[in-house]
């Protein structure tokens, strides 16, 4: 359960600063942020089960 | 639009202040804005830049240096890593001369998460200089 808080905490504080320097207005950078952050979870939660299952036995 | 954004950004005294700007950005994560009055943005890439740099330490993160060629040219290996993490400015000088954060813990558990965050933490500065350094020259809102 670790892993998936540092993977969090790591994911927020980069998507804070994508967010942060993006263009357009504030509500845009919240939401390019927000989007950033559920990036990150999805593709290590959808890239760890791939490593799960690997190598094949 | 252009034009004036070249014209802005081409007076010697506005390039001046863009690069001190800049180097302060570097130096201090969260002082570029700070010093260009954007105070929630100066404080959102100051917390997360410091956050990162000082959690990636507490996980038992290594710094990266080209210390010596005793090991011929793989020394170079250290060589990206290190410009990464100059990319946190004074807080990788500060550690570097009170030689901290530069042993290898290897058998830690969290040691190569403390890398990554360490790593990224001086990435993010260089995004957050360059953003500073925009926003000084006028190149950017």
């Amino acid at each position: 359960m670790k892993h998936v808080l540092w993977m969090a905490v790591f994911a927020s504080l980069t998507a804070v600063v994508f967010g942060v320097v993006a263009k357009g207005n504030t509500r845009h950078r919240l939401l390019y942020g927000l989007k950033v952050f559920a990036e990150f979870l999805l593709i290590a939660l959808v890239l760890g089960w791939l490593l799960y299952f690997l190598p094949f036995r | 639009m252009i034009a004036k954004q070249l014209e802005k950004t081409s007076r010697p005294e506005a390039l001046r202040t863009a690069w001190l700007i800049g180097v302060a950005a570097w130096a201090v994560p969260g002082a570029g804005h700070l010093l260009l009055k954007r105070w929630p943005r100066a404080l959102l890439l100051g917390f997360a830049v410091w956050a990162m740099f000082l959690t990636g330490l507490w996980l038992g993160g290594h710094l990266f240096m080209v210390a010596s060629m005793d090991q011929g040219m793989s020394a170079l290996l250290q060589l990206l890593p290190m410009i990464a993490n100059v990319g946190s400015g004074l807080l990788y000088i500060v550690c570097w001369l009170t030689n901290t954060g530069f042993a290898e813990n290897a058998q830690g558990l969290t040691y190569e998460y403390g890398n990554t965050f360490l790593l990224v933490a001086g990435l993010l500065n260089y995004l957050a200089m360059l953003d500073a350094f925009d926003i000084a020259a006028g190149r950017k809102e």
